[in-house]
């Protein structure tokens, strides 16, 4: 898995196909919502709607500990178990779970590289319909670690200090401020741009077109040559509403291995309809600036 | 009156089935000569024929029909479709209709992939030809890039219950070029006589522009195959631009002479011209194709020639998007207060 700094979160579709008879894992399906799962997913794999179970359904915010451990033991996964993600959209969402996985303090999380995206591509690889039975376990939490979360509060504290790399995710025409939102998005904000000092590098970027990720040395290029992100610096990742941002903060962290990397769900729809906060408008910063 | 299967005739146009009147070169889609909206604009060619060929008049509507039947009589062939068995593509229009039409036509199942943005004539229409729909969450931030997601929620039915569904996948399949050299290109050549020079049609897939340019290349190297398009962020149904033309396996640009963009607004008051002064329903990616046409003769204004228009479908399913294009046609609707 080219030289990632954490190259054991990583697995293939190959290394996930050959055990598919005896897994020692559990296979966990996210995706944004149940159409892809249902029509058809790795054998043994239980599914997660990404807007249906991942995310309160009330209050803006991640799920509970409670709301987690009532999701993931229902589902049969144990504390012990080893976790295997993946889904649709570049594991897009699969990313988001492998966050709040980490959030709750699940130890063995594993991602599978490509995703359904790459599954799909290799004609021998199987699919099915039918759902795993599972037993649910109780599943107990670790108290949430703030530590790969940032709040807003957490952002305006070190915007434009020079003390923290803001990687932003979203597309070039939403970080300049041209468009708000994609073109059709429902969720927008009261206005447009970037927190400043923040480093323009769509999320896209980071994958190749069957959707696993680029070599290190690309991505060294992409994220620090090119765009200007300080490896040794602490890092805030966000972009509208904190799906594509932690995919980011899966690459950041994982693959570059920066130390100290949070996303920052509340993301643009939080930032930028708050009144009175900086923002900036206009074309990224060139790297050394 | 008899059940039995009676004989189809071409010369009485009396059928057994819509299938016996697909297209072939013993029963072309007509094509007709385009003169008022042509000599509208510019200086008179009185040297050359401009042909539109009307695909609207295919069993089941768009020229689309010729790749639906060579594609199922692909998966026939293959024994992957058959009584109680399914076709899953992802298709937005013409190809999803086709495919529904003889998919019923032959007591096969139909489910179609569409996205959410197609219009909701599209989505009625495909479930009034019987066909079953995935429809599909566009609500979230693009990615370029992406595999396209109604691409492979298709591949994924055809890969999860195979007894069930066949994908004929009309973006790699060659049964979609070869329906060309083997119906449309042979249909233009002994239509014209051999006499054809200019080749005129847009780029969905790229089955017509490429079968058709191999044909008629291959009858003749001199003939100008031009493939029009619009320009990026068209609304266009049906076509794409050549920076999305990685979706399909099946371009072939050893074939194409000249890639021409036609700004998308033409293909509307293109559209609109021709229905008005030679009385074709052409619609949105007719006009657009006429649009290329014109350019070409007015800059090259050849002494003489035949060309030949592939206009794919008439104007019935396309009225909202007329009416944003032009609208003055959405003027005068109600009673006067």
């Amino acid at each position: 898995m080219s030289d990632f700094a954490h190259p054991e979160v990583l697995v293939s579709t190959d290394w996930v196909a050959e055990r598919l008879d005896a897994p020692d894992f559990r296979l966990v399906e996210v995706d944004v919502d149940s159409q892809a799962y249902n029509a058809g997913h790795l054998p043994g794999a239980v599914g997660f709607n990404w807007q249906t179970q991942l995310q309160d359904q009330v209050t803006r915010d991640i799920l509970s500990k409670e709301q987690f451990e009532a999701l993931i033991g229902g589902a049969g996964i144990g504390r012990d178990d080893t976790v295997v993600l993946y889904g649709d959209n570049h594991n897009w969402f699969a990313a988001y779970a492998f966050w709040l996985f980490k959030i709750y303090g699940h130890e063995r999380v594993l991602l599978m590289d490509g995703g359904r995206n790459k599954w799909l591509a290799d004609e021998s690889k199987p699919l099915t319909t039918d759902v795993p039975e599972v037993t649910p376990v109780a599943y107990t939490a670790s108290e949430p670690d703030a530590s790969l979360r940032a709040r807003v509060t957490d952002v305006l504290r070190v915007v434009d200090d020079g003390t923290h790399n803001l990687v932003d995710v979203r597309s070039p025409d939403e970080f300049t401020g041209k468009v708000i939102a994609p073109p059709g998005m429902s969720e927008t904000a009261q206005r447009g741009g970037h927190i400043p000092g923040a480093r323009s590098i769509p999320w896209a970027k980071a994958v190749n077109e069957d959707s696993t990720f680029k070599p290190r040395e690309e991505l060294e290029r992409i994220y620090t040559a090119e765009a200007g992100v300080d490896q040794s610096r602490d890092t805030i990742a966000y972009c509208r509403i904190g799906e594509r941002s932690s995919h980011t903060w899966f690459v950041l962290k994982y693959l570059l291995g920066i130390e100290n990397v949070r996303n920052y769900d509340g993301s643009w729809t939080e930032y930028g309809s708050m009144v009175g906060v900086p923002i900036e408008q206009g074309a990224p910063q060139p790297a050394n600036a | 009156m008899t059940t039995d299967r009676i004989v189809s005739s071409h010369a009485s146009r009396v059928y057994d089935s819509p299938l016996d009147m697909l297209p072939s070169e013993d029963n072309p889609t007509p094509m007709v000569r385009v003169r008022g909206a042509l000599e509208a604009s510019g200086p008179r060619l009185p040297g050359y024929e401009l042909y539109a060929k009307l695909e609207w008049l295919n069993p089941f509507a768009s020229v689309k029909d010729r790749a639906a039947a060579a594609l199922i009589e692909d998966l026939e062939q293959r024994d992957k479709i058959g009584p109680g068995r399914s076709v899953v593509e992802p298709t937005s229009g013409n190809t999803g209709l086709s495919l529904a039409l003889i998919a019923a036509a032959k007591g096969y199942g139909m489910r179609a992939v569409v996205p959410n943005k197609v219009p909701l004539a599209k989505k009625v229409l495909l479930k009034l030809a019987g066909a079953e729909l995935d429809v599909l969450n566009d609500n979230l931030c693009p990615a370029p890039g992406l595999g396209d997601g109604s691409v492979n929620l298709a591949k994924t039915h055809a890969r999860a219950q195979p007894d069930r569904y066949a994908m004929p996948n009309q973006y790699e399949n060659r049964a979609n070029v070869l329906a060309h050299e083997r119906t449309t290109g042979p249909e233009i050549w002994r239509q014209t006589e051999g006499r054809i020079t200019h080749l005129f049609a847009s780029l969905g897939t790229a089955g017509t522009i490429t079968g058709l340019g191999r044909y008629l290349k291959g009858k003749d190297p001199d003939i100008r195959i031009v493939c029009v398009v619009p320009d990026e962020g068209h609304d266009v149904p049906g076509l794409r631009t050549p920076s999305a033309l990685a979706s399909t396996e099946l371009y072939d640009e050893s074939v194409i002479d000249e890639v021409l963009e036609i700004n998308h607004q033409r293909a509307y008051t293109g559209a609109r011209d021709v229905i008005r002064k030679d009385a074709l329903l052409a619609g949105p990616s007719s006009g657009l194709i006429f649009e290329g046409a014109r350019t070409v003769l007015e800059r090259d204004r050849p002494e003489s020639g035949v060309g030949v228009m592939i206009f794919c479908d008439d104007a019935f399913k396309y009225i909202d998007n007329f009416i944003t294009h032009l609208p003055e046609l959405a003027e005068g609707l109600s009673p006067t207060e």
